[in-house]
């Protein structure tokens, strides 16, 4: 008996002790608690690397599918293929059916939205980060210090293009600078937050590096000339179709800057800019990087579906895909209309007429029709069989993602200068001969709109619906498809409203 | 019967007995058709006599030619005895002799061979002391259990710990009565020494109730706790206890999964997480997250904790309610019982399964008038027969995908008995169970069971129980059901022409042009899979008790664990039907897990009582550790064979290898008081602290009070005959829900190759990688959730006895309501405690029983109500979850997760309608689409036209029984349904997204097709339009339902008319033979099908609480079957 209550006691007396060690023990299988050491500055570019990896990704990221579809259905130069019933909300947003209850409950805007801004909230935690490491920079190391201050400008042109893209879809829109006030921030005006783009790129110009971005340090990191072009693009997107506006300069000066450092140059053949050969070539300003490496197994980064969502689709991998976007007739028309067969072949991937025809790329890949009819894919999207690392099987696998590149430069100045009573030729006929057309002199604002129609026509980041809303031609352009003045912008997602009163 | 049977009689050697009757119930089994077989007395000890005031010498001749007994007297003796009137039926001889000579005056000796000398009485012998201890069934003693020697008025009480002492004839016999047990008579036969095992009688006031740590008598309770009677689940034919649970509790809402081996979904008194929501089971001592491994014949006692006052003795365990298992137990002193429970039956598929037949399909899709859905008939025509558009291919993919009938059995045998110092019990179980879909899926599990106490010394008692599992569970393509629903009828299983489609020659649907993942040959679905299961488990427990102040002060120690394992392989076999429904090489998933549990009790109980006063007290602490662990490989290229089924035989995945596991452990103090005034006042007042390692704050605590009056033994009560019993209860107290995921409670910091950039990726480099991280720009930090709950409650035996019910009402709040909310600007969540919801509802059980002759029956009912209301969330407007285009909410002052949508009013009829409506016209409506309600009458439909549809939870379950027995038959019916709960039916909603798809007949056939057609279904063409196919009340239905879940008939009876002799019962049995429900899906019964091992996701899963509910979505659901069984239960 008395042994008994020995045990007892041992027992109790266990436990009691026992306890503290037994309940504190890290948890299982959950991430540890990483300590970063923001006295190592050689790590410094580590929270960078992250946010580049993080653009290039789809949630958050610039690549998202259904992103994709909701940037560029809006266009004259894009519809959405596949089925009809097949995602048949982006038919509704083409169709400017902004109050449709399939378009304001829309999940791809609310992932639209999240994609984007969850890309700024990273980057504020890496800016966040980065003055962590800065408090650490010994007084006097001004080496280092000029490299964080770099790396912060590279992060903060990586927020300025979020915002860009946030607000090319959902106009008036806040900006998210700070993460500790998602939930009461208010929206700023589209000119608001273009304006601040302006700031941030001439902040973010002092420190990046003097480069192309294939010569960067990080090759293919964004440098000055990629801010100077963001602050192009937000001031042209300011000035709109307001020959008079000041903001003309400021795209004149900023594209002018670009051009007169001599190290950009249009890569020569527009059909292969967009394959492998064209990877991060001296045309390239930004681009979101991918690779699997040279390798036929193992890890192959991708932009997730990206490209599948545009390829053809009842089509054989590895040239096979989806079938979701569609070149328009219009755009289709457009070129022929112009005899620009350069951009034609580049922007259309033609399939045969039934399931069982073909057509013939000019790469020499055959594409098989399809049940819904659908004959025209995205061209600059495709990637030829024959440029593929063997044994990989990925449409579009080992491609990088074209974002900004040195024509829009070009077209920019040219137009500026138009519009400012300036000869623009030679930066538009750059362009247009790369094209292989015949120059023209004294081009006017109409020709340098057109050849932006046909130079960017189905790439991937609306800019052909932003330069209809920008010059006003899209009451015009786009009033069959149901547009008017006051359906610019798809509605912010309910449930982000319902998360900030203030949206 | 006859008397003299074909045994041999083996006199009175007790192993020669035991022997016999072993033997015996060979025979028996042996001779079962032949039924007039006797397997009669081995003695002819017993016989009925009725004298009535005749001789003594008659008398004993009678006996004599009735048994055999023979008498040896003097012929004086018998002459002047007094004339003797004596009924007796079926006695011991000796006790008739007994009787019969106490009032002769005469004295008998029994000699050998059962000869009888009597004697002149006039040396009356001298009574010996006779003691003994009275016990219940699980070897307590009782106390105040009254001893009398029978036929005089001698006689004494039990003390506190039973035991008692007696003066007594040596050939006299001992009556033990005591309220709530069966009356005994035991015959002294010269012993000294008379252990008694009382049973309960089937007064279920005074019955012995399993509560936390411990038993208590039902009467004393002041909480709500639901006894379920064992033998209520053996009626239903169901692998799983809880299954056969159905219906049968208040409170308790059973959903149950249909699939072979499925686990069901268990609510207690609603749900009030958005985490785990099951109860807690507690087997032998150990805790577990189902009882899916249990043979419902292990049962031997099972509780279930609804209120606070019952369950917070399990603390932070005790949110769901807590449900108490003791298996099957030996007693002291028992003699062996050997039970054989076998069934067999055949499930049948029950439910809608009309869908659309080739005709009506082809219909649908002409009347689109959007050539590419025309064309889709016209190929069918032109590649599988018909004329024009009238394709002859009619494929009824359900009649190819099930079977008609389903094999199911089980045998369960289990042996119990106990000597003094010992007791055991050995169960084996084997069950099996097949499914109705036409592929390999079913469920076998084996259980073993084995038990043993003993009592080296009077005062310490050491046990051990042991459960072993052993189960085989083939998961069928659950995919391949829905694929059933969308696919087109336009085509045959097989297409011999097709030169690509290899092994089997499945159609491809591509061949009419289908081109969407979904529209596969659902045949070939489900038949290229292989989905297997091999798990085992033990749960050991051993313990000791010792008396350590004798029936005062008891320590009990307890070692319960749990171990177990699993392997599961997924393999696809290498096929090819289409660019969409292929798998390029085998591909192999193997996934094992470990699970090692343990806890560790140990309590101190001390009972006692001062005068009117009576006490219970319980300290008790506890350390419990839980581990788990699992291993997924993939492979591709293994070979077909199973036996080659390993990594190295194949292409492991460079991605295709992945761990996971956790480690929980806790600590815990806990004590409950019992304590009552004179059996009237109860007051049970329980706290348990918890101590955890799964959050930052690491210690949580939870009182409980219950209190309870017991009207009925008021002397004021005393002259009134309306209630037997009454008694009200009130109870509060906090209970802790820990079933949510461990959270570190900082941000995390993502490292390695999936967080680094790529650059130099150009034209002529591949690029490299250059370290990066990644910071969660949010994180959140987590405690347990916390359940405040008050239980107001009448329980009542009235009218003879013949009325019994209990009427409760409860309201439970779940505070810091853990979930992850959204953040703006991301999709990231942020995990918290956020939020407060509210069970509430009355939970009501009456059952009548009564007799006219020899017909007894009964009949009963328990309904419970639930409403459950989210009332706080922070400041959150709203919290969307559930599948993005049928989306679920969660919003204050609305039920948990609500079907959220537009309410449909009706069809457009005509295009006059539809201009005259601003709403239409701002969004191309045409006529035939459907017409969603302007809310707010803002002319305008947007998001705050959206309302709540509905919720899955039911307000109302029910269940309904009848039972009539007459003589040897007995019949029960019994009804289970519920009421108020929505169904989302996916299967139609899935038109959204593929509006090709076929769909039941009821729509397809009842299209809208010009005004005045219909208001409820919109036209052909509108099916393919987004406006139709928003989320709306269309597709929110009733899913209500009534359900005739069980028939059965039985038949009792004995070989042999003694007490021990084997005693049969045959049965038939109708589960769930019908069921009415408005439903338009194939059953009302949707669990979420669970998750299985294979889709584990690669990396170890950090997203919290299962937020996307899945619950009330009809979506992938394994059909109901009916099951129709024969059965046998021997007893010996």
């Amino acid at each position: 008996m008395k042994k008994i209550i020995n045990i007892c006691l041992f027992v109790s007396v266990l436990v009691a002790t026992g306890c503290s060690k037994f309940l504190d023990r890290p948890l299982e299988d959950q991430a540890p608690p990483t300590v970063i050491d923001y006295t190592n500055l050689t790590t410094m570019y580590s929270p960078v690397s992250g946010m580049y990896r993080a653009a290039g990704g789809e949630n958050p990221g610039f690549s998202h599918w259904v992103d994709l579809g909701i940037r560029t259905v809006r266009g004259d130069d894009v519809a959405k293929g596949s089925s009809p019933g097949d995602q048949g909300t982006l038919t509704d947003i083409k169709n400017f059916q902004n109050e449709n209850p399939g378009v304001v409950s829309f999940w791809g805007n609310g992932n639209y939205w999240n994609d984007h801004f969850g890309l700024v909230l990273y980057i504020n935690e890496a800016l966040a980060d980065l003055d962590r490491y800065a408090a650490n920079i010994p007084a006097g190391d001004a080496a280092n210090m000029a490299l964080n201050n770099q790396y912060k400008s590279e992060l903060r042109v990586v927020r300025a293009w979020a915002h860009m893209l946030v607000s090319r879809v959902f106009g008036d829109v806040p900006i998210v600078i700070d993460n500790n006030t998602i939930t009461t921030i208010p929206k700023s005006t589209t000119t608001e937050i273009r304006q601040w783009i302006i700031r941030e790129m001439d902040t973010a110009a002092n420190f990046l590096e003097d480069a192309r971005p294939n010569q960067a340090s990080h090759v293919g990191a964004v440098t000055k000339y990629t801010a100077l072009l963001i602050k192009a693009k937000a001031a042209a997107d300011i000035a709109g179709n307001d020959n008079g506006s000041p903001y003309w300069d400021t795209v004149i000066q900023a594209t002018d800057e670009i051009i007169n450092s001599g190290k950009f140059s249009l890569y020569p053949d527009f059909y292969q800019l967009f394959k492998i050969p064209g990877k991060l070539s001296n045309e390239a300003l930004y681009e979101l990087q991918y690779s699997d490496f040279g390798t036929s197994t193992g890890t192959s980064v991708t932009p997730g579906a990206f490209f599948d969502f545009q390829g053809p689709n009842n089509n054989e991998p590895p040239v096979a895909g989806w079938g979701f976007l569609s070149p328009t007739a219009e755009i289709e028309n457009f070129f022929q209309s112009r005899n620009d067969s350069v951009r034609l072949k580049t922007t259309i991937l033609y399939a045969g007429a039934t399931p069982t025809t073909f057509a013939t790329t000019p790469s020499g890949d055959q594409i098989r029709g399809n049940a819904n009819g659908q004959t025209r894919f995205m061209g600059k999207a495709y990637l030829p069989k024959n440029q593929m690392t063997p044994g990989r099987t990925g449409y579009g696998s080992n491609n990088n993602v074209r974002v900004l590149r040195f024509a829009d430069v070009l077209l920019l100045n040219a137009e500026a200068k138009v519009r400012k009573g300036q000869n623009g030729d030679i930066p538009f006929n750059a362009v247009r001969t790369r094209a292989k057309l015949n120059p023209i002199t004294g081009v006017s604002l109409q020709q340098v709109l057109d050849e932006r129609r046909a130079e960017f026509a189905c790439e991937w980041w609306g800019e052909r619906y932003n330069d209809l809303i920008r010059t006003g031609q899209a009451a015009t352009v786009l009033a069959p498809n149901g547009f008017a003045p006051g359906k610019e912008y798809v509605p912010i997602p309910q449930s982000q409203r319902d998360l900030n009163p203030n949206l | 019967m006859k008397k003299n049977g074909i045994l041999l009689n083996f006199g009175r050697d007790p192993l020669l007995q035991k022997l016999a009757r072993v033997m015996k119930l060979s025979f028996a089994i042996i001779l079962i058709s032949c039924l007039h077989v006797s397997a009669g007395g081995f003695s002819q000890s017993r016989i009925s006599v009725d004298f009535q005031s005749i001789q003594l010498k008659k008398a004993l001749s009678f006996i004599e030619k009735k048994s055999n007994f023979r008498f040896l007297y003097n012929e004086d003796l018998v002459i002047n005895a007094p004339p003797i009137t004596l009924t007796m039926s079926n006695a011991e001889v000796t006790e008739i002799l007994s009787r019969l000579f106490d009032r002769s005056g005469l004295t008998y000796q029994i000699m050998a061979n059962n000869l009888v000398v009597l004697k002149n009485g006039g040396a009356k012998r001298a009574d010996i002391q006779v003691s003994g201890k009275v016990m219940s069934a699980t070897g307590e003693g009782i106390a105040s259990v009254n001893v009398l020697v029978k036929g005089t008025t001698t006689g004494t009480a039990t003390d506190t710990s039973g035991n008692y002492t007696i003066m007594a004839p040596e050939n006299g016999t001992l009556v033990f009565s005591s309220v709530g047990f069966k009356t005994q008579e035991i015959p002294i036969n010269n012993r000294t020494t008379i252990d008694v095992v009382m049973e309960q009688s089937d007064e279920s006031l005074q019955q012995v109730v399993v509560i936390g740590y411990g038993t208590s008598n039902r009467r004393d309770l002041t909480g709500s706790i639901g006894v379920v009677n064992p033998e209520d689940l053996n009626k239903r034919m169901a692998a799983n206890p809880m299954t056969a649970l159905q219906g049968n509790a208040p409170g308790v809402q059973v959903v149950t999964s249909n699939q072979p081996g499925g686990s069901p979904t268990v609510r207690i008194r609603g749900v009030g997480s958005f985490n785990n929501t099951s109860p807690l089971f507690v087997v032998d001592g150990m805790f577990v997250d189902n009882i899916d491994f249990l043979n419902p014949n292990d049962i031997g006692e099972m509780s279930i904790l609804k209120d606070a006052s019952a369950a917070a003795i399990y603390g932070v365990r005790a949110a769901n309610g807590v449900v108490i298992i003791t298996t099957k137990k030996g007693r002291y002193n028992m003699k062996t019982r050997v039970t054989y429970n076998g069934y067999v039956g055949v499930q049948k598929p029950t439910g809608n399964f009309d869908m659309a037949n080739g005709s009506q399909y082809a219909a649908m899709q002409l009347a689109k008038g959007i050539p590419a859905d025309s064309s889709k008939v016209t190929t069918s025509v032109a590649r599988f027969g018909g004329s024009g558009l009238n394709p002859t291919t009619n494929t009824d993919w359900y009649d190819e995908l099930l079977k008609d009938n389903a094999l199911m059995h089980s045998n369960s045998i289990d042996l119990s008995g106990g000597g003094s110092t010992v007791n055991y019990t050995v169960g084996l179980n084997y069950f099996y169970q097949d499914g109705i879909l036409e592929a390999e899926n079913n469920y076998k599990r084996y259980n073993i069971r084995l038990q043993l106490e003993a009592k080296p010394y009077e005062f310490l008692k050491l046990g051990l129980t042991a459960l072993y599992t052993n189960s085989t569970q083939r998961n069928p393509n659950r995919d391949a059901f829905t694929r059933a629903y969308t696919a087109s009828p336009l085509y045959p299983v097989f297409d011999e022409t097709n030169p690509v489609t290899f092994p089997k020659k499945y159609t491809s649907s591509g061949t009419l042009g289908y081109n969407n993942n979904i529209f596969n040959n659902p045949v070939a679905v489900a038949d290229y899979w292989f989905d297997r299961t091999k798990g085992f488990q033990v749960l050991p427990t051993i313990y000791a008790e010792a008396d350590l102040i004798k029936n005062k002060l008891s320590f009990r120690s307890q070692l319960s664990q749990r171990y177990g394992s699993s392997l599961n392989q997924n393999f696809l076999p290498a096929y090819f039907i289409d660019n969409n429904q292929n798998s390029r090489t085998t591909v192999l998933t193997t996934t094992e897990d470990r699970t090692e549990n343990y806890i560790l009790d140990n309590l101190l109980t001390y009972r006692d009582s001062r005068g009117d006063h009576h006490w219970t007290f319980l300290l008790g602490q506890s350390v419990r550790e839980e581990r788990y662990r699992s291993t997924q490989v993939i492979t591709d290229s293994v070979p077909t064979q199973e036996e080659f089924w390993y990594a190295d035989q194949g292409i492991r995945r460079t991605d295709g290898y992945n761990e996971a596991g956790y480690r929980n452990a806790s600590a815990s103090f806990f004590g409950r008081l019992s304590y009552d005034f004179a059996g009237k006042y109860l007051l049970t007042a329980t706290f348990r602290a918890d101590g955890s390692s799964k959050y930052q704050e690491k210690w949580g605590y939870f009182p409980s009070i219950g209190l309870g009056w017991v009207i009925s033994d008021e002397k004021f009560m005393d002259n009134q005959k309306i209630f037997d019993m009454l008694k009200i209860r009130g109870s509060w107290g906090k209970l802790g829900n820990d079933g949510i995921n461990p959270n570190p409670g900082y941000p995390e910091v993502k490292t390695g190759n999936e967080f680094s950039g790529i650059f130099g990726s150009t034209g002529g480099t591949n690029g490299t990688l250059i370290t990066g991280y990644r910071i969660d720009p949010i994180y959140g930090t987590i405690g347990w959730e916390e359940v405040v709950e008050w239980d107001g409650g009448i329980d009542f035996t009235m009218l003879n006895r013949r009325l019994k019910g209990s009427v409760d009402y409860y309201h439970r709040q779940t505070r810091d309501l853990v979930f992850e909310r959204n953040v703006p600007f991301t999709g990231l969540r942020k995990i918290g405690n956020w939020g407060r919801v509210n069970n509430s509802g009355v939970e009501v059980q009456l059952n009548w029983a009564d007799k006219i002759g020899k017909l007894g029956y009964e009949i009963g009912g328990n309904l419970s109500t639930l409403k459950n209301e989210v009332v706080d969330l922070q400041g959150l407007n709203n919290l969307p979850s559930g599948i993005t285009e049928f989306p679920t909410r969660t919003s204050v002052g609305q039920p948990f997760n609500y079907f959220y949508g537009y309410e449909v009013e009706g069809i457009y009829q005509t295009q006059e309608e539809v201009n005259a409506d601003p709403i239409a016209v701002a969004n191309g409506v045409q006529p035939g689409f459907f017409k969603y309600k302007d809310q707010n009458g803002d002319k305008l439909l947007d998001e705050q036209d959206r309302v709540n549809l509905g919720s899955y939870l039911p307000k109302v379950y029910y269940g309904i029984n009848l039972g009539v027995n007459y003589n040897n038959f007995d019949l029960s019916i019994f009804f289970q349904g519920l009421g108020g709960n929505k169904i989302l039916n996916i299967n139609r909603g899935l038109r959204q997204k593929f509006p090709d798809m076929n769909g039941d007949e009821e729509f397809v056939t009842s299209l809208w097709t010009g005004p005045g057609s219909t208001n409820e279904f919109p036209s052909a063409f509108a099916t393919t339009q987004t406006w139709n196919n928003n989320a709306s009340s269309f597709y929110v239905e009733n899913g209500s339902y009534l359900r005739l879940q069980n028939v059965q008939i039985g038949y009792n009876f004995k070989l042999g008319n003694q007490d021990n002799s084997a005693s049969f019962r045959v049965y038939a049995t109708a589960d769930r033979p019908l069921i009415w429900s408005r439903y338009s899906g194939i059953t009302p019964e949707v669990t979420s099908p669970g998750r299985l091992p294979k889709d584990r996701p690669a990396v170890a899963e950090r997203v919290q609480a299962t937020q996307v509910s899945s619950y009330g979505y009809d979506q992938n659901v394994y059909p109901t079957t009916a099951v129709y069984t024969i059965g046998v239960r021997i007893t010996y």
